[in-house]
């Protein structure tokens, strides 16, 4: 697991939005490493980097969808990632037109 | 009120001698005059009547001291019963007071900052318990002219009755604890060795579905060990709601529970937090349905 991490440093991110983008069709997609912010948390010890990400999304697929729904179907696209060290998500899930009414 | 726990240990090392054979005792600086020496470790008594040796009468030495009147000169006040009248019928300065139950027995002796803001939340707290109210504000509230003025107040009901106020006993935490204590958190097992005859899963699953709010956090709720538990418990703090918590980091009694939890709720991260016996999210759908005003309603239901 440790080499396996090392091979992928700083690749998270970019995977995270390629597999969010493919499927959900996002319109607006930003993700944020913070894993930083958290180093010294009393659950990342053993991994210290990509670990806590800030993912905010628009997509046409959440609509009609509870958050409950779009935060799972965000986190059933990145299993991966959460198998092989991605500790936390903060995930901002918007359909276009509730965006339109926050922007 | 910390400094009233601390010198209870003083209070209550006097009370096993009599007062007067401490006094003699002072004069003769023998090792066990527990009093003295032990106020005098503690910085919140720099000054006290009992360093007045000559002074026969104890009870002479309190009005001295005293920045307060005695508590058998004062009126009790009734407890108001509308927590908008309590500004209005006690005063919201510094001072002492002495509340009461309804058999006109003191429960408990307390400094404040408000007097008004003290008794509200005690009667938040322990309403059976507050019936009456004696109050002895103090001019000049420095921090030891209202030690003093407490300490007064306890020794002399401590002379009339022999006895401490229950509520200013050592361990007694609903007086002096006046923030609401949280609630332990729940331990899904009684400890790592036990071996389960109920799978885990079943375990969450009662425990969800019989408790209307239930949130997994890293930590205690008392101390979450990550910002989004934290939040969690601030939210729901905020909301006054009754919930049960459980630390998915106590591998002692909760052992096995983080990757069970996920399975069962598919939901790969914490907190999570159950509303109903269902799962409504993590920290953000709680932040995002609290801005919303969801959350409130929610959990009316």
């Amino acid at each position: 697991m440790a080499s396996r991490g090392a091979s992928i440093l700083g690749s998270r991110a970019s995977r995270i939005k390629t597999k969010l983008q493919s499927v959900l069709e996002a319109s607006i997609l930003e993700v944020t490493d913070v894993s930083s912010e958290h180093a010294g948390h009393a659950a990342v010890k053993d991994n210290l980097n990509e670990t806590h990400f800030n993912v905010k999304i628009v997509s046409p697929k959440f609509d009609g969808q509870s958050l409950v729904k779009r935060h799972r179907m965000v986190y059933d696209l990145l299993g991966e990632e959460l198998e092989s060290g991605l500790h936390a998500l903060s995930i901002v899930a918007k359909t276009p037109q509730e965006a339109g009414k926050n922007l | 009120m910390a400094a009233a726990t601390l010198n209870l240990l003083s209070i209550r090392a006097s009370s096993s001698s009599s007062p007067s054979s401490c006094t003699n005792y002072s004069s003769r600086i023998t090792p066990h005059i527990s009093f003295y020496s032990q106020l005098s470790r503690s910085t919140t008594f720099p000054s006290l009547s009992f360093k007045l040796p000559n002074n026969s009468n104890r009870h002479s030495a309190f009005i001295i001291v005293s920045a307060v009147k005695k508590l058998s000169e004062l009126e009790p006040i009734t407890v108001p019963s509308k927590p908008d009248d309590f500004s209005d019928e006690l005063p919201s300065d510094s001072g002492v007071y002495a509340v009461y139950d309804n058999n006109n027995d003191i429960q408990f002796i307390g400094v404040s900052r408000s007097i008004a803001a003290s008794v509200l939340s005690h009667r938040k707290s322990v309403p059976e318990l507050c019936s009456s109210v004696k109050v002895g504000v103090v001019d000049e509230p420095d921090r030891t002219t209202l030690t003093q003025a407490w300490k007064s107040w306890m020794e002399e009901h401590i002379a009339v009755t022999g006895k401490i106020p229950p509520g200013n006993e050592s361990g007694n935490g609903i007086w002096v604890n006046r923030a609401p204590r949280k609630k332990p958190d729940i331990r899904l097992t009684p400890g790592r060795n036990v071996q389960l005859t109920v799978p885990l899963a079943e375990l969450i699953d009662r425990l969800v579905k019989e408790n209307k709010v239930v949130a997994f956090i890293k930590g205690s709720r008392s101390a979450p060990l990550c910002g989004f538990s934290q939040k969690v418990v601030g939210i729901l703090d905020s909301q006054g709601v009754d919930y049960e918590s459980v630390d998915v980091l106590d591998e002692e009694h909760n052992l096995g529970l983080r990757e069970t939890l996920k399975n069962y709720s598919n939901w790969p991260t914490f907190p999570q937090i159950f509303v109903n016996g269902e799962l409504i999210g993590g920290c953000d759908i709680l932040v995002s349905m609290q801005e919303q005003g969801e959350l409130a309603s929610l959990l009316k239901k």
